[in-house]
């Protein structure tokens, strides 16, 4: 996992919730059909626009609502990083452990309009606007939290630890 | 040096940790044993344990298998995933394996089981796991991936937060019901992520098990990591002859300090209606509504599927008819509510006036089944969330609320107020 991560901004407004990211009818639907659904009901269509790499930027309370995959949808439709004001706390656990970096920052949204280019540098703890040339620092992910990003999810650190099958159920 | 004052939620975090610090402060990292595992049937519909499940569990005896989400299985997709979970109970050697018919909704299940106890920390991947904060224990929602982790090796990390107070004082007047003080609250408060809340004040003490749980579980919607209620006779009297082992409960500190106090006077809360798409700084008096038809009446989830809720239904469905232009679906939360309320006659009450009861499931309160809205239908539940598109179209609306105004707004057709049918201190 790369530790400086540049991309095109997508601005999303607070509470965006996971029955948003992950509507219910992903859960029976083939697994690369659900990222599709992303955002169906607040802004339908998205998914499509997305470019692989984009960086999501949100305001408060990013991930409210039930423990559904939500972060791999967003990894599914190409988005590379999560900054929001602020983070639901299921939601930051459920996008560390499929490898999806979420960090947060009270002023993210006033220093971005959609589209601008921006860089999250996740050691430094260092948020850039390429576009505008602002710059804010935000606090890092715990060391472990990083390790299990970079590792590319739980279910890698597990595989490798020898605690999972590798014959599917 | 004055030792660190810690508050009930720090206290069960420290005592859980593998590391041998005396004390833990907001920002901290703790990594805890757990004392229990709940893995749930949707489980089934994720490809990360169904193509690498684990090889064994930490414990076996401390993992708890339960159907509830899609009880019985709505479609081929969760037939052939829950066959694939009961494939893992078998492989695992899971005793306490619960299929459709013998759990209910895995909050309410557990608690009558005797399994929330003072003290402890259970996990589970479900989002409203706080719900057993009213039993003076941590449980949050921790995601399937993780969960793999915390069968495999019964640990897991928790960030220390800030933890606010909220005093409740006085007790509810009818037809107020704990989902109208929980909207209330939710209204004024608002969404505290990355933060805890510990309930304290002399209301709770007038209150049972049920309401506690009412306003435990609905804190998910405030965002917030843990909700906690303190240990008293009430809980104490709930766990007798039911608790499956022997608990440690927890007490603040004296002169522990929070990082911001609230306080409400529960006397003074009318019944409430969370408005479409969001609960929080969302609610209102339902009073001051206006006249709003709704298609579709629900009552039921792990917070309101509960003996009280089908109780509340009864009293105002009995003898009365649900308007022709609505309807009612009614969802015990497990098999032990709805055969109690079958015992006390709430079911037949609730069949005559037109209501639909269904099996205990989570059902259509996370749109799964049994009751989908559809394009430009309008809802009101007593179940946990109004989010856009949650009970199926995203072209549907749905108000909050509690079960009474939801039974009183099934016989109007429209959101109503249960003071019309049981008076009270606001009619
Ligand atoms: S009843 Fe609703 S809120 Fe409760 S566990 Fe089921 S889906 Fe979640």
């Amino acid at each position: 996992m790369k530790r400086v991560i540049t991309g095109r901004a997508w601005v999303f407004g607070d509470n965006i919730n996971t029955d948003l990211m992950y509507p219910h009818i992903c859960y029976t639907l083939p697994e690369g059909e659900r990222p599709k659904y992303t955002m169906w009901a607040n802004r339908p269509g998205w998914p499509e626009i997305v470019s692989r790499g984009d960086i999501l930027v949100a305001g408060k309370n990013f991930g409210l609502g039930s423990s559904r995959p939500a972060a791999s949808n967003l990894l599914g439709v190409g988005i590379s990083a999560v900054i929001a004001e602020s983070l639901n706390g299921l939601f930051l656990r459920n996008a560390v452990n499929v490898g999806l970096p979420a960090v947060s920052s009270q002023v993210i949204r006033s220093m971005v309009t959609e589209g601008d280019l921006i860089e999250i540098d996740l050691t430094e703890g260092n948020f850039r606007n390429l576009s505008t040339g602002g710059s804010v620092a935000f606090r890092s992910l715990p060391e472990f939290l990083m390790d299990v990003i970079d590792a590319g999810g739980i279910i890698e650190i597990l595989k490798r630890s020898g605690c999972l099958d590798t014959e599917a159920l | 040096m004055v030792a660190n004052l810690l508050n009930m939620i720090e206290k069960i975090l420290l005592a859980h940790s593998d590391s041998d610090t005396k004390t833990v402060s907001p920002g901290d990292i703790v990594n805890v044993s757990v004392d229990r595992v709940m893995l749930l049937d949707i489980a089934g519909l994720h490809p990360e344990l169904i193509n690498n499940p684990p090889k064994e569990a930490f414990d076996r005896s401390k993992l708890a298998i339960i159907f509830d989400h899609f009880a019985p299985a709505p479609n081929i997709e969760m037939a052939i995933g829950t066959s694939k979970i009961r494939k893992l109970a078998h492989k695992l050697g899971v005793n306490d394996f619960y299929d459709y018919g013998r759990a209910g909704i895995s909050h309410a299940f557990a608690a009558e089981r005797g399994w929330l106890l003072p003290g402890r920390i259970i996990a589970n991947t479900d989002s409203h796991s706080i719900a057993a904060g009213a039993y003076n224990m941590l449980s949050r929602g921790l995601g399937t991936p993780e969960l793999l982790q915390v069968i495999c090796t019964g640990r897991t990390w928790f960030i220390v937060g800030e933890t606010v107070n909220i005093e409740l004082n006085g007790s509810m007047q009818s037809p107020t019901e704990s989902k109208d003080v929980f909207l209330k609250l939710a209204g004024e408060i608002g969404d505290l992520p990355n933060e805890n809340i510990e309930f304290s004040g002399e209301g709770i003490g007038q209150m049972t098990m049920d309401q506690r749980s009412v306003v435990s579980t609905m804190c998910a919607e405030l965002s917030v990591e843990f909700a906690i209620f303190p240990y008293d006779k009430v809980l104490k009297s709930y766990l007798k002859n039911r608790a499956e082992s022997y608990f440690r409960p927890v007490r603040p500190d004296e002169h522990t300090e929070y990082s911001r106090y609230y306080s409400f006077d529960m006397r003074d809360i009318p019944p409430m209606v969370a408005l479409p798409d969001s609960v929080s700084r969302n609610t209102k008096p339902v009073s001051e509504l206006g006249n709003i038809p709704v298609d579709q009446c629900v009552i039921g989830s792990c917070a309101n599927g509960r003996i009280e809720d089908l109780e509340s239904a009864a009293r105002i469905l009995k003898g009365r008819k649900v308007h022709r232009d609505t309807r009612l679906i009614v969802t015990p939360a497990t098999p032990e509510i709805y055969r109690n309320a079958e015992r006390l006659g709430y079911i037949g009450e609730i069949i005559d006036a037109g209501g639909m009861v269904t099996n205990p499931t989570c059902g259509s309160c996370m749109g799964g089944h049994m009751g989908i809205l559809a394009d430009g239908e309008t809802a009101i539940t007593s179940t946990t969330r109004n989010f856009r598109g949650r009970m199926g179209s995203r072209e549907a609306k749905i108000y909050m609320a509690s079960s009474a105004t939801v039974a009183a707004s099934a016989i109007k057709g429209y959101v109503a107020d249960p003071s019309e049918f049981l008076g009270g201190a606001f009619s």
